[in-house]
């Protein structure tokens, strides 16, 4: 059957010149009968491929039995010169080309390659075949299979969950926190801080920010809480009013929304950090969230936040940072808590089911990677060629 | 209104407990060195019309504890005879009250759970029924709340809310509900609304001016002065006080009785909560109480000494038994019966105790249809009771690195089963039941002790008036508490952890004065090992791996354990207890245990009829 060109290609380029420089440079040796060429050469577009790949197909030299092998030569319709793709040894009568431009058409040529190294006359393919590309790559069986079962568990969760499927989260501190913080900041009669981090709304933190401000306006506008929002992106200022904007619609309570109370600061870090932790100092706010991407300000602003004695809710994806926030705040959603907050918060079918097809996804990588390793271990300990081909076929054609 | 002399001279005590039915009496004296309960009597309460005077019922229970003990209590002018000589009179009288319905509260504060919830907490520990919480996040709109509170016919009204120096807006704008709304007080034209104020005391000025006429405002110290602790104490005190100056003056014949005690009348849980509180800080001990009626069941808790009290007002056996269904399910109830029951006869059942709430079991499938009620209604109750009883919320958080991922949110429950000591029924139900071994294995089946639990139940709910006893004579209160107050059941060995049927949950070792007994119990298992009222056994327990007996996961655990009426019931069936719904199954289980219990001996021929 066909064999493929990847990883042999180097060495067959060798051993074909070194035939050509033996017939050249040493005529002694080309002395003798040229063996029988092959015949019926056929050349047919590779299916469901990329359109790089041709299948040869040709009938066997008289010969084959003394043969050293066969030589495929390939010429496109824009070049002059036939050059060697690969020797195959006797017996094959078939072969895929790769690697080829699906632009042009190719013609090729084999010749049977004698033990003495002299070569026949060649079976020639008469029409240029172009190298065509399906809809569909068939070597990416394995992707797909992969691709349906990580958006098909999303997809049947989302359906699941639309029919009345109850999916469970499990609780996330941080976010259970918020009426608590809320709550604090209202029998003290203090004011409520939520920071939705330095960076502009092109940051995918930022807008996971924003979603939990949502929640977080909602509530106080429930509770009566008075709630203030320095930005640092005059962006995020326009998001965060829109955003506590309809959650104080939500709570029933739009005449309490005050858009002074979400307000721009400056783009410089330190600068913003300055104004804010004088805000706190000064009006000591009984609960601090800091939701969004945070750099060195973290810590400078959780400190703050815990010497003014405030309940404080941090979410961030900045892996730098959560220490700071996990051992100055009450509460901290780390990563992917961050993300997932809106699923939680909003209970929406939808969102909880993409949550859950999600998780099944994460589930399916970390087994991938645990099976892999393993079986690399076992392959490298035992020695198993079995064990081997496994690897080889799980990385190599399954992970491709 | 106080105790005559030093406490060593007081020798006859004589206590009532005015119910909304039925007024107790016990009559109290020295036995052998030791304060005993000698005599008891009841008869009717005359709170109601035509006798419309509360001290004709306690006349008449007193009279029969005279009767009963030879000893004259109640003189010509049918007063009580105080102090006691020889042959006469008593040197205490106390009592404690529910007629009427006990005592009514409304309570709010500014955030539900915070303030809120440290009011609700203040007046049930108080002994009151909480009609409603009124709070800024109730989710009403204000027209809405005012209408409820003009709905509402409250004994007494307790507002909190802010933290010393914290909100006075929110506070105000309760008041500011309040005062228009004008609640009508249930007893009395004359009867003038009492308002506690137990918030921020910056704010209390403020509400002394929109609250003015036609309340009586009494002002006492925040309740919850800062979040972190809560001072319910003050706001107790004032709500006792105001029960009795308010509303036992307007309910018939209490401003008599008031005159013949010797310390203030009590509401009746209040009283159960004092005993119990008393008795678990005395003995240091983690203490739950249950009281199951008709239409409520209350449920007590000390842990670590902190007092909790729920009611549960749907919850019950007569009035309230088809809440029980609604909120458990019929499947629910049948998992605890050995036996089916034709759907049909089990809702006439139900319907027949609601309109004839007095009946009792006639037949041995009624007794066990009640029962299995019984279980669920406690069960419901005591998870009611585990929501209520919590840590403080919006309690400031400390952490380290360390609590990355462990970050445990304030409002957590403090009950704790395995801290559980001792678990103490009162009721119908419980304390009726023909055997002992039902009420024990009620209780065990509704609350999942876990660990080592003594069990006991109050024998003829003397707990109220020993409640008041404990306030001027706490040690004849302790001793006849227990000696006669409890009826000991035996102790509960339950590991906590879940297995597979049939494998091994823990092995025990069991040592007495005259025998030794060792063996392995099973998952799924029970067993009841004798061992009287006054025997005590050296228990060890070796739980299995991922089985817990209060030493950690499969570690060994040593306990002197006391026995009781029932004995020692070694319980491998796991905690949480799972009981399937599934007919089936649950039958067999149910059947299994009940014999290893003999629970009902007499229920082989009628299982036999059933099948």
């Amino acid at each position: 059957m066909s064999s493929s060109l990847k990883g042999k290609g180097s060495a067959k380029r060798s051993i074909a010149a070194a035939v050509a420089c033996a017939a050249l440079f040493f005529p002694a040796l080309a002395a003798g009968q040229a063996p029988a060429p092959p015949s019926g050469l056929t050349a047919r577009d590779h299916s469901w491929d990329n359109g790089t790949r041709i299948d040869l197909q040709w009938t066997a030299s008289a010969d084959e039995a003394t043969l050293r092998g066969y030589v495929v030569r390939r010429r496109s319709t824009v070049e002059t010169n036939f050059s060697v793709v690969d020797i195959v040894p006797a017996g094959t009568n078939a072969l895929t080309v790769g690697s080829l431009n699906r632009e042009a058409g190719h013609l090729f040529r084999v010749t049977a390659l004698g033990a003495n190294s002299l070569e026949s006359t060649p079976a020639a393919t008469t029409a240029p075949v172009f190298p065509t590309m399906e809809w569909f790559d068939g070597t990416r069986v394995w992707f797909l299979f992969t691709l349906v079962l990580l958006c098909g568990s999303v997809v049947a969760f989302i359906v699941l969950a639309r029919r009345g499927m109850p999916l469970t989260l499990r609780r996330i501190a941080g976010l259970e926190a918020v009426d608590d913080a809320v709550g604090r900041a209202t029998e003290m009669g203090r004011p409520c801080l939520f920071i939705p981090g330095i960076n502009d709304m092109n940051e995918i933190q930022t807008i996971a920010g924003l979603t939990i401000l949502s929640r977080v306006a909602k509530t106080a506008a429930e509770y009566d809480a008075k709630l203030e929002v320095p930005t640092s992106k005059s962006l995020v200022m326009t998001a965060a009013r829109e955003t506590m904007q309809t959650a104080f619609l939500t709570a029933g309570r739009p005449e309490a929304y005050n858009p002074d109370s979400v307000y721009y600061v400056t783009d410089e870090q330190f600068g913003y950090v300055a104004y804010v932790q004088g805000l706190m100092v000064r009006e000591k706010p009984a609960a601090c969230f800091y939701m969004g991407s945070f750099f060195a300000e973290s810590l400078i602003l959780a400190e703050t936040g815990n010497a003014i004695g405030a309940i404080q809710i941090a979410g961030t994806a900045q892996p730098a940072q959560l220490p700071f926030f996990v051992a100055a705040c009450d509460y901290t959603l780390i990563g992917e808590e961050f993300f997932a907050a809106s699923a939680y918060l909003s209970g929406e079918p939808d969102q909880l089911g993409s949550l859950k097809g999600q998780d099944v996804g994460k589930l399916l990588v970390g087994a991938g990677i645990l099976l892999g390793v393993l079986g690399a271990t076992a392959a490298a300990l035992t020695g198993s060629a079995f064990i081997e081909s496994l690897v080889n076929f799980f990385t190599g054609t399954m992970l491709t | 209104m106080t105790p005559t002399g030093s406490l060593a001279n007081i020798r006859v005590i004589l206590a009532t407990d005015c119910g909304s039915t039925t007024t107790k009496a016990i009559l109290i004296q020295p036995v052998d060195g030791v304060y005993r309960q000698t005599h008891r009597g009841e008869a009717p309460t005359t709170v109601e019309a035509p006798f419309a005077d509360v001290t004709l019922g306690v006349i008449n229970a007193v009279t029969e504890v005279q009767e009963l003990a030879g000893r004259r209590l109640v003189n010509s002018e049918g007063r009580i005879i105080q102090p006691a000589t020889a042959n006469e009179g008593c040197d205490i009288y106390i009592s404690t009250s529910s007629a009427g319905g006990g005592l009514q509260m409304m309570v709010a504060g500014v955030v539900r759970e915070m303030t809120g919830e440290s009011a609700k907490r203040a007046a049930l520990g108080a002994g009151a029924i909480v009609m409603d919480v009124i709070a800024s996040n109730d989710r009403r709109r204000p027209h809405e709340q005012i209408q409820r509170i003009r709905e509402l016919r409250p004994d007494i009204i307790l507002i909190s809310g802010g933290v010393d120096g914290g909100t006075t807006t929110h506070v105000v704008q309760i008041a500011e509900l309040i005062a228009p709304a004008k609640p009508r007080p249930r007893f009395g034209s004359e009867y003038t609304l009492p308002i506690i104020y137990a918030g921020n005391r910056d704010a209390a000025p403020l509400v002394q001016n929109v609250i003015k006429e036609g309340f009586a405002l009494t002002v006492v110290d925040n309740l919850r002065p800062v979040l972190e602790r809560e001072n319910l104490g003050p706001a107790r005190d004032a709500i006792h006080n105001l029960f009795l100056e308010h509303v036992m003056k307007h309910a018939p014949g209490y401003d008599k009785l008031m005159e013949w005690v010797d310390a203030p009348i009590m509401p009746t849980p209040g009283a159960v909560g004092n005993i119990l509180q008393t008795i678990a800080g005395r003995q240091g001990v983690n203490v739950v109480g249950v009281d199951i009626g008709g239409a409520t069941t209350d449920v007590f808790s000390v842990f670590d000494g902190t007092f909790n009290r729920t009611v549960s007002a749907n919850l019950g056996m007569s009035y309230s038994i088809a809440n029980v269904f609604a909120e458990t399910g019929m499947a629910n109830v049948l998992r605890w019966m050995p036996f089916d029951m034709d759907e049909r006869q089990l809702r006439n059942r139900v319907k027949n105790k609601m309109i004839r709430p007095t009946t009792i079991p006639q037949t041995l499938e009624a007794l066990v249809f009640e029962q299995a009620v019984a279980r669920e209604a406690l069960r419901l109750a005591y998870v009611q009771h585990k929501e209520f009883a919590t840590t403080l919320k919006g309690v400031q958080q400390q952490r380290t690195v360390g609590d990355t991922f462990s970050q445990a949110t304030s409002g957590q429950t403090i009950v704790d089963n395995m801290k559980l000591d001792l678990l103490v029924a009162s009721g119908g139900v419980l304390s009726h039941a023909p055997r002992m071994h039902q009420t024990a294995m009620m209780l065990v089946d509704a609350f999942e002790p876990e660990g080592f639990t003594r069990l006991a139940k109050d024998s003829i709910f003397m707990m109220p008036h020993l409640g008041v006893l404990a306030q001027v004579h706490p040690q004849a209160s302790l001793e006849v508490f227990d000696r006669d107050c409890l009826i000991h059941l035996g102790a509960c060995i339950a590991p906590r952890g879940a297995g597979k049927a049939g494998r091994p949950c823990f092995r025990f070792s069991i040592r007495t004065g005259d025998r030794e007994e060792s063996g392995e119990m099973l998952y799924g298992d029970l067993r009841l090992v004798p061992l009287g009222e006054r025997e005590t056994a050296i228990v060890i327990i070796d739980p299995e791996r991922g089985f817990d007996c209060g030493g950690g996961p499969g570690k060994r655990v040593e306990r002197e354990v006391r026995g009781g009426t029932v004995g020692m019931i070694l319980d491998a069936r796991g905690r949480p207890l799972v009981v399937p719904t599934a007919r089936a199954a649950s039958r067999e289980m149910v059947e299994r245990w009940g014999a290893a219990l003999g629970l009902y001996p007499e229920l082989a021929p009628l299982l036999t009829r059933h099948s």
